[in-house]
């Protein structure tokens, strides 16, 4: 006879386990820090595969968002004749919303998917197996280093998206519909501030982002079936996941952060 | 129980294994199960499939606790170390995985050398020079600078087998090492296996159902069904024991103890005949 778990037969009740199991995940990331200093070379390698790497979607991406949302703009604000503002508001929601935010969704769907693939594949290769038996802890060699570079590269990569998003709109703005360069530059720095507008939205959310999606990535990989089928669908949750946990995040810091 | 547990470094029993028993999901994998393994000789573990081999090396590496009994390894009951302790004593068993689980990020070079460089600060030249031994060892000094990808399944076991070796362990397992080998690199693989038993002195114990590779290189095996070890003894006369499991196990034979079917309830209840048949 063969007992069964406990059958969990609503999403509720799936989802709260999910997020305890990772919440325990988390705990274990942590703890295991201190352990993974040693393996920095590991650290690096990472960091230039999800950050690095990541550049050329980021930037082409912030060029777009922010051209996008100049064209938008400049058109809505011609009929009050406010079109000098639109650099400001360009740069606001860039720095405040769009930048963090569209930056964590890319950078879920480029490096979280990636790092959720490789570490099921290892699981399915035995691979995380083969290193505790050869006395290498895998929480420390392989999750926290991809951690951590997530962290760290989050809020670099929002950077150059903020970037990015200005020269677009700065392109479009000022060398295609004509808005004067100069009112383009100081409406912008008059009105953004630099603790509300960069360290809390750019800095701060990029890094809560970064946190969230490279903890995601990560519990989705050592979680995995080690199957083909469970490999997919850990990637395919580490982007469902992600994308919904950036957003809810996203409310809630800015609401404790505005 | 009334002898002792615990092996001694002159004790003859590497590894002992006592009242193992561990039911997985229902089902019971070991029930009560004894085993010693004797210090620097080869040790064939056999048995049908399903029957737990793989577990017990995961039992005997602390990959996995048993619901009762003991494993002690030179002398540690690996169920009460704690993970730093765990992990010394894996650094002193080498062990060869069924699809040889070489990490794919790294070449052959880099592999073998993974050990090396996560525990110990050896000089870069050192550490050359012990990785190509082992690989000549293997024979594929010259395949050091290829990926995994690029090495066919005897050529990746015989990499992995140089990994597991690279610390000199006092003992090494194989997990089913015969599996998908042309003849030409079964007799490499079994002859690489009988030299660094003979030559570093390792305890071996083989995980395989191969009973005329296990003839060759086998000093004792071990015959496990239902949880228990049915059989032990010489390789070469065990199959002629006369027990019904030898015969049928070694004989190849379709009916006998081993059964066919996976356990399932009443098979006319089933296909929905339970009504008719009575």
């Amino acid at each position: 006879m063969t007992v069964r778990e406990p059958q969990r037969n609503n999403v509720v009740s799936q989802s709260l386990a999910q997020i305890g199991a990772c919440g325990l995940f988390l705990l274990t990331l942590l703890a295991a820090i201190p352990r993974s200093f040693r393996y920095a070379r590991e650290t690096i390698r990472q960091l230039w595969f999800v950050g690095a790497m990541s550049l050329t979607i980021i930037m082409v991406c912030g060029l777009f968002v922010g051209m996008v949302l100049m064209l938008q703009l400049y058109h809505v604000l011609s009929i009050f004749g406010g079109t000098s503002a639109s650099g400001m508001v360009v740069a606001l929601s860039v720095y405040r919303e769009l930048g963090p935010v569209v930056t964590a969704l890319l950078f879920a769907g480029r490096a979280g998917t990636s790092i959720t693939a490789e570490i099921g594949l290892m699981r399915a290769t035995d691979q995380i197996d083969a290193m505790e038996m050869m006395a290498v802890d895998p929480i420390a060699y392989v999750a926290t280093p991809r951690f951590l570079a997530g962290l760290i590269a989050m809020p670099l990569l929002c950077c150059v998206f903020c970037a990015m998003a200005i020269f677009g709109g700065h392109l479009v703005g000022v060398t295609w519909l004509g808005i004067d360069n100069g009112t383009f530059w100081s409406n912008m720095t008059a009105q953004v501030d630099v603790h509300t507008d960069i360290v809390n939205g750019v800095l701060l959310k990029s890094l809560a982002f970064g946190a969230v999606v490279s903890l995601i990535a990560v519990f989705q990989g050592f979680t995995t079936p080690p199957t083909s089928e469970g490999v997919a669908y850990a990637t395919t949750r580490t982007v469902v996941a992600s994308s919904i946990a950036i957003l809810a995040l996203d409310f809630v810091l800015t609401a404790f952060l505005m | 129980m009334t002898e002792p547990v615990r092996t001694t470094l002159d004790d003859p029993a590497l590894v002992r294994v006592r009242g193992l028993t561990t039911v997985l999901n229902g089902k019971t994998i070991f029930d009560a199960l004894d085993m010693d393994i004797p210090r620097g000789k080869i040790t064939a573990i056999m048995g049908p499939s399903g029957t737990g081999k793989t577990t017990l090396l995961k039992h005997i590496t602390g990959q996995m606790r048993a619901d009762a009994g003991s494993i002690h390894v030179n002398g540690d009951n690996v169920a009460e170390l704690s993970r730093e302790q765990l992990y010394k004593l894996r650094e002193g068993i080498g062990y060869l995985f069924q699809n040889s689980a070489l990490l794919t990020d790294f070449d052959v070079f880099e592999n073998v050398a993974f050990p090396l460089r996560q525990h110990t600060r050896l000089p870069e030249v050192l550490i050359r020079n012990l990785v190509l031994l082992k690989l000549q060892a293997v024979g594929l000094r010259g395949a050091a600078q290829l990926m995994p990808n690029e090495l066919s399944g005897g050529m990746a076991r015989r990499v992995a087998l140089a990994r597991a070796i690279v610390f000199d362990p006092m003992l090494i397992l194989y997990d089913e090492p015969f599996v998908g080998l042309d003849p030409v690199a079964l007799n490499q693989v079994l002859k690489l296996i009988r030299t660094l038993n003979q030559t570093l002195g390792i305890t071996s114990v083989l995980v395989a159902h191969e009973l005329e590779a296990i003839k060759q290189v086998a000093d004792h095996v071990f015959l496990i069904a239902n949880g228990k070890v049915v059989a032990q003894g010489d390789p070469k006369t065990i199959a002629s024991d006369g027990s019904p499991w030898t015969r049928q196990f070694f004989g190849g034979e379709a009916d006998g103890p081993v059964p066919f079917q996976y356990p399932a309830g009443d098979y006319a209840e089933a296909l929905g005949f339970a009504g008719a048949a009575k």
